[in-house]
């Protein structure tokens, strides 16, 4: 609740506007040939990083945009990318 | 009732102003300004509570609310802090935790048994046999707990909660803080100050100790509290505790209103750029036998009874203190009237000469290195154990008021909120915060300093450094207030003795909990080594005061006892709210809203009976027959008319929109034709259905889409989410509520229709599934759908919700003559199912996929370029012979319909009933169910089990769908 999140559009906001998308895993695998496994991990399965992660945010109570940020879990801040994107 | 002190320039009362109040079924009178516990003090009261364990006699100790000793029931409203409570007229007034009254608890004697109830009793004592367990609970919860309150109470009052952003939060309104606000504020920074009292001036609010200049520490701060209450940059957030300090900056308080607020108590969520710590320091309780006897209380409770509420706590007083504050406490109260047997001071030396010399001018004794060990009197302290700290020594004093301080300690509890690691600092024996986060300050006493002159220079170094935080000033200023800082007096040595030389069989860390020394060593002698595993199993500080009393001494106690080297010492975690606060606050008030349609009134003038549908309130019958069958029988026979209003509705345009649709439809929207209607519906990645719909291209890249009721609100998120990467160019507006939608249905539909257009409406003109743009009466624009969800010949108009009430009447009108007439959603709701036309959230649930319900006509496996959303989950699921299918199904023995969600059974549960009702059209119990596959086949007989139906089944047969029209011969001519 303590989060504040920067919009690119809207700027720096309370938490309570955006909803979280996940983390971030790259684009839609091509079907062709895709396994069972390989489509559960990239629908289901998280890294759960303790520390910094790039991560997909939606401003619902704004713009209606999606983003990304940078955030470090542990302390619940957003930090600046890209170097924090290992 | 005794005199009070009314000409005194602190008092916060006046007594010129008298509140009637009731305690115990009595009649009382306090004054204006008071609060519940000072106008029972007023009143003679001592005992005002019954501790939760032992039962002991409890009266007025700190007056801040710290501790239990003074909750009360008020106006039914259980655990009320009367020390932070302001007296209103009428109030009724009970103790608490008693049984019989305060005064003559007849369970008093339980404070003799403490020998059988050690610390961690209940787990040591209740579990073998294990048949105790039940017994004993039930005498236990008897007697534990503090107060009571009726499951039928509804709390009053009004309730709110306020967001506000700024770029300074002061926490703490005494004069560091005061003069940190005023600092910022200068900068041109908006502030916000938070204090927990009524009133601004912290602790020199009621001191007549010179500041400067001869003018009285009072007069400053009153002086302070008028510059601050001034300066336009500052907003005052008086009577607000604080109960939450977060990373980021955030920080939450309750604030009490007042006479002239709208709310009682509201919540207040601060988002800053800066904070600055400013909440000075409480007293750190003495530690000695009979130490929370009522007629014990710290010396700023003292102090404050006299100064701020014109009340002398006693005649006699005797002082234990190990602070100047003491002293110049002792000075005052002799000065306004009470004799002073003797001053113990736990410090040898150090004192404040000018103080020793006053005390002595005065032939007060001061008793340098002694304590109190022993308070005596049943229920009220009447004589007082003195002895010098080494306990060699020992004489007894008269009092009726024993005023015991061990020193100061810190409030931390916003910097531990914060996350911020304290370390236990010797000189000052205050637990200090050596790194800050971001933008964070501390500010005054929770230093260490003492000093008038300090206090204020500290506050005000805040200020400037929150302003720099904020781009306010440069460095070079934080430099000359950091100069200005050191040229004054710095932090001061503080006490370090906590507990006198006493076993501790009866003196109480905390009070809450009747939590004495004797059962903290029993704790740590039992292994529990770590002050958290000592505040849990001793229960020490988990009472609603919140570890006010116990927080700093618990770990210091346990850190002495241990005599452990290279340990450091920490004060035990702290959690919000970090005061007591009424739920009711959290809660707030219920806000009933949602959404109504453009033409709500008219459907309420025509006897529409509303229901709240999701985020909308929408008429649901017409008529108080919840079964509907005038409204179902009309649409079947004649023509009805729908507000469809509710419906998600959605331009999508842009050249990449038909790649969006692709990827959100199961069907191949590149096949959409204009002037027609495409029917679809979208999957989530598990390939479960959730929302379906239907698509009109209007032009080149221009698209219209409905969605369901329910999923409006998510839609667009949804079409940005699954295209998030693709980066295409499409724009989607949600025209939901600027769009209404009327339903027309029933075999004479076209009748009416062509009353209100010129245009050709037959049925090979606009077919089924057509799609036309028209214009009634030259100025209404509308988007005509030849749809049939009901199951007959339909059609459904979407306008501006402006145009909503002239197209309602014109239909109306046009229908007058064959008898129009309103249908509500239940009458839908029947109609659809008769023709088995599903509502996903109904025949559906989380885990159900598209072909589960029997859409897989709709999913169209050419398109993979799309990667459309849900289509390789769905591949993988299409030969699960595991999962549901949507079956239709009739009632055995022209049997009634079973209720929406009974489950179908054999010796376990194998499908649920999605709707099911009696059916006026086909004059018998029909509905639709999801059940395992086996259960699928047409003919298959159906055990359904209802709510509390005990050993009764109801029976139904699977049979073919639709029911109604199977081959759609009423809907499609």
């Amino acid at each position: 609740m303590a989060l504040t999140i920067t919009c690119p559009i809207c700027g720096k906001r309370n938490g309570y506007e955006f909803r979280y998308g996940g983390e971030d895993k790259g684009p839609r695998p091509e079907e062709a040939g895709l396994t069972p496994e390989a489509w559960c991990d990239y629908v289901h399965m998280n890294k759960c990083v303790a520390g910094v992660q790039k991560e997909w945010w939606f401003h619902k109570d704004g713009c209606g945009s999606w983003f990304t940020i940078h955030r470090d879990t542990t302390t619940n801040l957003e930090v600046k990318g890209p170097e924090a994107d290992k | 009732m005794m005199t009070r002190f009314n000409q005194l320039p602190t008092l916060k009362i006046d007594p010129t102003k008298k509140v009637i109040f009731n305690y115990k079924g009595k009649t009382y009178s306090g004054v204006e300004g008071d609060t519940i516990a000072s106008a029972l003090y007023a009143n003679g009261v001592r005992i005002y509570a019954r501790s939760l364990k032992y039962h002991r006699p409890r009266g007025l100790y700190s007056l801040d609310g710290e501790c239990s000793n003074t909750m009360m029931e008020v106006d039914g409203i259980p655990n009320v802090r009367t020390e932070n409570t302001l007296l209103k007229q009428g109030m009724t007034v009970k103790e608490q935790n008693v049984k019989g009254s305060a005064e003559k608890d007849m369970l008093g004697f339980l404070d003799k048994l403490d020998w059988a109830m050690p610390a961690g009793f209940y787990y040591k004592m209740m579990h073998k046999p294990a048949r105790i367990w039940p017994i004993a609970m039930k005498q236990i919860r008897k007697t534990a707990g503090l107060g009571e309150i009726s499951p039928d109470f509804e709390m009053p009052g009004k309730f709110d909660e306020i967001f506000p952003r700024t770029d300074v939060v002061v926490i703490g309104g005494g004069p560091a803080g005061m003069t940190a606000a005023l600092a910022a504020a200068e900068k041109g920074l908006r502030v916000i100050i938070m204090e927990s009292r009524p009133w601004l001036g912290g602790f020199f609010d009621y001191r007549t100790a010179e500041y400067k200049d001869g003018v009285a520490l009072y007069q400053r701060g009153q002086d302070l509290a008028q510059q601050v209450e001034a300066n336009e940059n500052i907003r005052v957030l008086k009577h607000t505790a604080m109960v939450g300090a977060y990373s980021n900056c955030l920080v939450t308080g309750f604030q009490t209103g007042t006479d002239k607020d709208a709310f009682n108590e509201r919540y207040v969520e601060i988002r800053a750029n800066s904070v600055i710590v400013a909440t000075g320091c409480i007293e750190r309780p003495l530690i000695f036998d009979n130490n929370e006897r009522p007629g014990v209380m710290q010396v700023g409770c003292a102090l404050r009874m006299a100064r701020n509420y014109g009340i002398l706590p006693g005649e006699n007083g005797i002082f234990s203190v190990g602070h100047d504050l003491g002293l110049e406490a002792a000075i005052d109260l002799f000065d306004m009237g009470m004799k002073i047997g003797c001053v113990a001071d736990v410090r040898e030396d150090g004192q404040d000469p000018e103080l020793v010399l006053a005390l002595a001018k005065r032939n007060i004794l001061l008793l340098k290195g002694w304590v109190a060990t022993e308070a005596h009197g049943k229920k009220q302290v009447n004589k007082v154990s003195m002895s010098s700290i080494d306990g060699m020594i020992t004489r007894d004093f008269d009092c009726d008021v024993l005023v015991a301080s061990a020193g100061l300690t810190p409030v931390t509890g916003p910097l531990t909120m914060a996350q911020i690691k304290l370390r236990h600092d010797d000189f000052t024996g205050f637990f200090v915060a050596d790194e800050m986060p971001e933008n964070t300050f501390s500010a005054g006493r929770i230093l260490g300093i003492n000093n008038a002159l300090s206090i204020e220079c500290s506050g005000t170094l805040a200020g400037i450094k929150a302003a720099k935080a904020c781009g306010a000033c440069d460095a070079a200023e934080v430099e000359a207030a950091e100069a200005a800082m050191k040229a004054l007096p710095g932090p001061v040595r503080g006490s370090k003795l906590v507990t006198a030389p006493v076993k501790g069989r009866k003196s109480f860390i905390c009070f809450d909990e009747d939590t004495t020394i004797k059962s903290v060593k029993q704790t740590i002698d039992s292994g529990f080594d770590v002050p958290e595993l000592v505040k849990r199993y001793s229960s020490a500080g988990l009472g609603p005061g919140q570890s006010g009393i116990p927080g700093h001494n618990l770990p210091l106690y346990v850190a002495k006892y241990q005599a452990l080297a290279g340990v450091p010492v920490k004060p035990t975690t702290v959690r919000a709210p970090i005061v007591p606060t009424f739920i009711a606050t959290y809660a707030g008030t219920n806000h009933t809203m949602h959404k109504r349609t453009p033409i709500h009134n008219l459907q309420v003038a025509d006897k529409g009976i509303l229901r709240k549908i999701g985020v909308w309130e929408r008429v649901r019958y017409f008529s108080e027959d919840y079964s509907c069958k005038k409204e179902i029988e009309n649409v079947r026979n004649n023509v009805g008319m729908l507000d469809g209003s509710t419906l998600g509705k959605f331009r999508l345009h842009g050249p990449d929109a038909l790649k969006a649709l692709q990827r959100i439809y199961v069907s191949d929207m590149s096949k959409l034709k204009p002037g027609r209607v495409k029917y679809s519906a979208m999957c989530n990645d598990d390939g479960c259905v959730i929302d379906d719909g239907v698509v009109v291209m209007l032009g080149e890249n221009d698209y219209y889409i409905t969605t369901s009721t329910g999923r409006a609100g998510q839609t667009v998120e949804w079409f940005r989410y699954h295209t998030r990467y693709d980066g295409w160019d499409f724009s989607m507006v949600n025209i939901t509520d600027s769009m209404g939608v009327i339903n027309l249905s029933g075999p004479n539909a076209r009748k009416v229709f062509e009353k209100i257009t010129d245009e050709d409406v037959s049925n090979e003109a606009f077919p089924y599934s057509g799609f036309k743009e028209m214009l009634f009466k030259d100025v209404i624009p509308a988007k005509v759908m030849r749809l049939g969800f009901v199951g007959e010949l339909s059609y459904e108009f979407h306008v501006a919700s402006s145009y909503m009430t002239s197209l309602w009447q014109l239909l109306k009108e046009a229908g007058a003559e064959f008898g129009i007439q309103n249908f509500g959603v239940e009458a839908q709701n029947v109609l659809r199912m008769e023709k088995c036309h599903i509502i996903l959230g109904q025949e559906s649930e989380q885990r159900t996929n598209l072909l589960d319900v029997g859409l897989g006509f709709l999913w169209d496996r050419k398109k993979a370029d799309a990667k459309t959303v849900g289509a390789v989950a769905l591949r993988q699921a299409e030969n699960d012979p595991s999962r549901f299918k949507l079956v239709g199904f009739k009632m055995e023995n022209n049997g009634r319909a079973p209720r929406d969600g009974a489950l179908v059974v054999d010796s376990k549960v194998r499908g649920y009933i999605a709707t099911a009702r009696d059916s006026f059209s086909l004059n018998e119990a029909v509905g639709m169910a999801l059940v395992e596959s086996e259960l699928a086949k047409v003919g298959t007989r159906l055990e359904i089990y209802e709510d509390e139906c005990g050993d009764e089944r109801i029976y139904g047969k699977v049979v073919p769908m639709p029911f109604y029209d199977p081959d759609g011969t009423r809907m499609k001519s």
